[in-house]
Formats: C-alpha cells, sequence, structure tokens
C-alpha cells in the first residue's frame, strides 16, 4: 500500500501511513500530544504549538455536509477518453462531492457516488467512509445517514 | 515612506492570441506603457514580471524571456508568483520598491499564454492549485472550489443562480464596450441560464476564460510623477492577506476571509471606507466571486450581493459600479496579467479615459485580486489627485 494509491501524485509524506489505515478501513486524523490540536488532514506537525509529537486518532466519520458539487468539466487526470469506436461516445455522468464536518473544524472531503445531485442538501447528516476502487486506489466516500 | 503614482499603462488585447507568443504579447503591453507615459525604457530603473505558471510558459524563468525580449538587461528585473493574483503582487512589489527609495521609475508587467496547453489540461493544472494531496484526488477544479462556495451561499442567504447569471449577463454587456476584452458577445438571462454545467451549479456562463494577454504600468514617485505625468494616480491603499490553503480547512465558505483582511488593510492606510469608492474591479473568476467580493468590500452587507447585482447597483450608474471593463468573465482572466488589468481600467477610469463605460467624475477607485480559492487576496486602492 502505498500513499501515492490514495495521493495520486505524491508518493511520500511523513503522514504516509493514514493511506494503510484507509486501505483497513480508518479515516485517521492526529492529535498534537502537547496542545491537543486535533488535524484532518493528518499534520506531522502543529502549526498551533510547533511541536512535532503527534498521537494517531481514528475518526468516527459522521458529520453535517457543509457544502459539495458536481464537476461536469474534469482534470485530464479524470477526463473520460472517447472509445476506440468510430460514431460512439461515453455518456459522462460525473459523481458529486462534498465536505463533511465530523468534529469542530474537522472536515472530510468525498465522493457522494450514491445520491443524485438535487437531492443533496447543505446540512445533512453522512457518513465517510473509506472506499477501495477498481483499479486498487484508494478514496474516501460520503453516504446519507438516514436519521 | 514615499508616494507612489501609475504614470503610464499599456492593455494588450486579451483572448485566444494564436499570433503571439508571452515575449510579444509583453512588447505590446510594454510598448503601450511607455508611450503613454511618454517616456523611454532607459529611464525605468527596474521591472517586476507577474507570470503565475510555468506550465502555461514551458520556462522556468519566464522573467528572463520578457526583460530580453524588450532590452531591459542589465537593469533588475525578478518573477513574482500568486497564481491568480500573481499580477496584484506584481504591483506591490513594484510599489515596495517605490516606497522603499529603491527606484523612482518601476514597470510592471503582467502576462500569462494559458492557450499553449488544452483546455482539460489547463483544468488540471488550476485544479492542483488547491492541495494537491488532499483536495485534488477528489477531482477537484477551480470551478469546483467556487461551486461549493456557491452552494454555500446559497444555502446560507438564498443566492439563487439567477443572481449568479446577473453578473454574467452585466459582465458580458461591459465587455462589449471593453476593445481589449477576450469575449465581445452580450449574453441574456436564459441563456446563461441555460448554457452546459461546468461545476454544479456554475454553468458556462458563471465562468470567466482561458485567456491569453499581458498588461504593464509604469509607476513612479512622486517627484518623478510630478515631472513627467499631467494625470498620476495615486496609489493610496494596500492590503494583502492570506488563508487556509485547503478550503474545507476555512472558517467560512460563505466569505474570503484574505479578501476581507486586505480590504480592512487597504482601507485603514487611505483613511476612506468602503462608501468613498467610486469605482472597482473585483474577482470575478467565478460570477459567485463577485458576490461574496462585494460583501467582503463592504459595498454591502453578509448575504446581501445577490441582491445587489438584481437592483443593478453595481453598473455604471449604480451606487457602486464594479468591473464595468467586462471582468474576468468577459474580459479574459490570463492569471499573471489579471491584477494589473484591473489597476489599468481604474486608472483609466480616474482619468476620465473609459470611453463608453466611463464612470461619472469617479475620484477613487479600488481593486479586488484574488489567488487560488482564497489562499491569498489584495486590495488595492487608488485616488487622483
Amino acid at each position: 500500500m502505498e500513499f501515492r494509491d490514495f495521493s495520486l501524485f505524491i508518493s511520500q509524506a511523513k503522514i504516509t501511513r493514514f493511506a494503510k489505515d484507509l486501505a483497513e478501513g480508518r479515516i485517521m486524523s492526529t492529535v498534537c500530544r502537547r496542545c491537543g490540536k486535533a488535524y484532518y488532514p493528518p499534520q506531522a506537525d502543529c502549526s498551533s504549538c510547533m511541536g512535532s509529537e503527534m498521537e494517531w486518532k481514528e475518526l468516527n466519520g459522521e458529520g453535517r455536509l457543509v457544502t459539495f458539487t458536481r464537476i461536469h468539466v474534469p482534470p485530464e487526470h479524470f477526463a473520460v477518453r472517447q472509445p476506440l469506436m468510430p460514431f460512439s461516445s461515453i455518456q459522462f455522468e460525473p459523481c458529486p462531492i462534498g465536505l463533511i464536518e465530523v468534529e469542530k473544524g474537522l472536515r472530510i472531503m468525498g465522493w457522494i457516488p450514491k445520491m443524485e445531485i438535487k437531492k443533496i442538501k447543505v446540512g445533512m447528516k453522512m457518513k465517510a467512509s473509506p472506499f477501495r476502487l477498481p483499479d486498487g486506489k484508494l478514496t474516501i466516500v460520503l453516504e446519507p445517514l438516514n436519521t | 515612506m514615499k508616494k507612489v503614482a501609475i504614470v503610464g499603462v499599456g492593455h494588450g488585447k486579451f483572448g485566444v492570441r494564436s499570433d503571439a507568443s508571452l515575449r510579444e504579447l509583453v512588447f505590446e503591453a510594454v510598448k503601450a506603457c511607455l508611450e503613454d507615459a511618454g517616456v523611454s525604457l532607459n529611464e525605468v530603473e527596474s521591472m517586476v514580471t507577474g507570470v503565475a505558471c510555468d506550465e502555461f510558459s514551458f520556462n522556468i524563468q519566464p522573467s528572463a524571456q520578457v526583460h530580453d525580449y524588450i532590452g531591459f538587461h542589465p537593469k533588475p528585473n525578478f518573477r513574482v508568483e500568486a497564481a491568480c493574483a500573481t499580477g496584484s503582487v506584481a504591483l506591490r512589489t513594484g510599489w515596495m520598491q517605490i516606497a522603499s527609495g529603491l527606484a523612482d521609475m518601476v514597470l510592471v508587467v503582467g502576462v500569462e499564454k494559458m492557450t499553449e496547453v488544452t483546455t482539460s489540461i489547463a483544468t488540471e493544472i488550476m485544479g492542483r492549485a488547491g492541495d494537491a494531496i488532499w483536495e485534488y484526488p477528489f477531482g477537484t477544479t477551480f470551478p469546483g472550489y467556487y461551486a461549493m462556495i456557491a452552494n454555500a451561499h446559497m444555502a446560507e442567504y438564498g443566492t439563487t443562480e439567477e443572481q449568479l447569471a446577473m453578473v454574467a449577463v452585466k459582465n458580458h454587456y461591459y465587455g462589449c464596450l471593453n476593445p481589449c476584452a477576450h469575449m465581445q458577445k452580450e449574453v441574456t438571462l436564459e441563456k446563461a441560464l441555460t448554457s452546459f454545467p461546468v461545476a454544479y451549479p456554475l454553468k458556462l456562463y458563471d465562468c470567466s476564460l482561458i485567456t491569453d494577454g499581458a498588461a504593464a504600468v509604469l509607476l513612479a514617485s512622486e517627484e518623478r510623477a510630478k515631472a513627467i505625468s499631467k494625470k498620476p494616480v495615486w496609489m493610496v491603499g494596500l492590503g494583502l492577506a492570506t488563508d487556509t490553503l485547503r478550503l474545507g480547512d476555512r472558517e467560512s465558505l460563505t466569505s474570503l476571509r484574505a479578501a476581507r483582511e486586505a480590504a480592512r488593510m487597504a482601507y485603514k492606510m487611505a483613511g476612506i471606507g468602503p462608501s468613498d469608492i467610486d469605482v472597482a474591479t473585483v474577482h470575478d473568476c467565478f460570477t459567485i466571486a463577485e458576490i461574496v467580493a462585494y460583501e467582503d468590500l463592504g459595498f454591502c452587507e453578509k448575504g446581501e450581493g445577490g441582491r445587489l447585482i438584481e437592483a443593478k447597483e453595481t453598473y455604471v450608474e449604480g451606487r457602486i459600479p464594479v468591473n464595468v471593463d467586462g471582468g474576468l468573465k468577459s474580459k479574459g482572466h490570463p492569471l499573471g496579467a489579471t491584477g494589473v488589468s484591473m489597476a489599468i481600467e481604474i486608472t483609466k477610469q480616474l482619468r476620465g479615459e473609459a470611453g463608453p463605460r466611463q464612470v461619472k467624475d469617479p475620484e477613487i477607485g479600488l481593486t479586488h485580486n484574488v489567488g487560488g480559492s482564497g489562499q491569498i487576496a489584495l486590495v488595492h486602492i487608488f485616488r487622483r489627485e
């Protein structure tokens, strides 16, 4: 399991373990042992007290949707290529993405694969979970919680 | 601190400039700027070049192309970068050289040649201007970031897609009156609302353009400005502030803290407030960004931006005319050139040279230029004599 399976481009970081945990089903944050400040995305260093002794802590992943969108014009990396068959095209139906706040100030970005865009509302309760894509890459999905 | 004035402006044609390279675009703008100032390049002591992105310029030192092609060597020139706010950082850097006494006459150039790459590659390059590790893997693009701001603003304040489209209608209308604008085409509300989706809820006409272009201004100290210029425009307030790299870490998703803070600094330095501004150019990379800018600059209350455009208060005849040069939306947004272009429009307005889009007798103007999704923002305030 490599960090790049999550980050796509960047191979190394001090918090590379994040990807391993994600592969095992956990979304991890870090907490500063000195001043208690929590970080998601996890940081190896604390910008609040300039300490570098951090503790890993699993996030429960439940929170409220802060905002969302659905990107119709994707970057080159995500662009769907035309099939080789002449006179044919694939219908591109992009997946929405969103941000949920799971603790005060801690927000997780993820794909929202199971919802129509018109039904997604700011403020709705959702849960973030790790997800392994068919190509082996790791990502995070957000799903609505029925409450 | 020495006083600093804009004494010359030169604005190249913005658009898909397949007829010119980066350095050739700069030459057009610099030549026009020196002619406007009535100054030869020999009299200029120093230069700053704003170019946002090496991946468009295919050159890790694009400033060298620039000083080489206009024959400025061996005098000082260096490149500055702040994504979409690059041009304003270049202007601020030029201002610093004069205010500090380091130079009396500084040329500030902003340029970007964006159409060297395809739209999807340009989209990827700009998408990675957020957090390349934590945001980009979710397919984020620049429209995507502002779409998330739009959805948050709509949920909190009831801003509508129609109000967003009204910004496009205004800016396209004024773009038609600006010969340097990329897009010389009016758009109706209906057409804007039914254009194809780019990032929900933003549609084609909510988005600024991928554009080539260059702009240049000549700055001078008070002594030099008074000697060479009949209509110097003084830089009387400057603000620059920053915010988190990731959109998700912001305290608010409906306002840009960096812009609010930069505005506070600039107003304080100029000793004025929002109601003193007669004309403004703001960073409308997307229509929602103009609405948020109205609020962050204090042109209206928080959450009232949609209603300000609905009441047409930001047209030339309105209470506070904004982006009457077409804005990024219609004039185009060549990243490095944008901040310089904004200052040029304000200079022309304050000189009374804005032609059919002239605001009535303005005394004080403002520019608001944002880098990325709000990681940096600069506000500059200008005043005529």
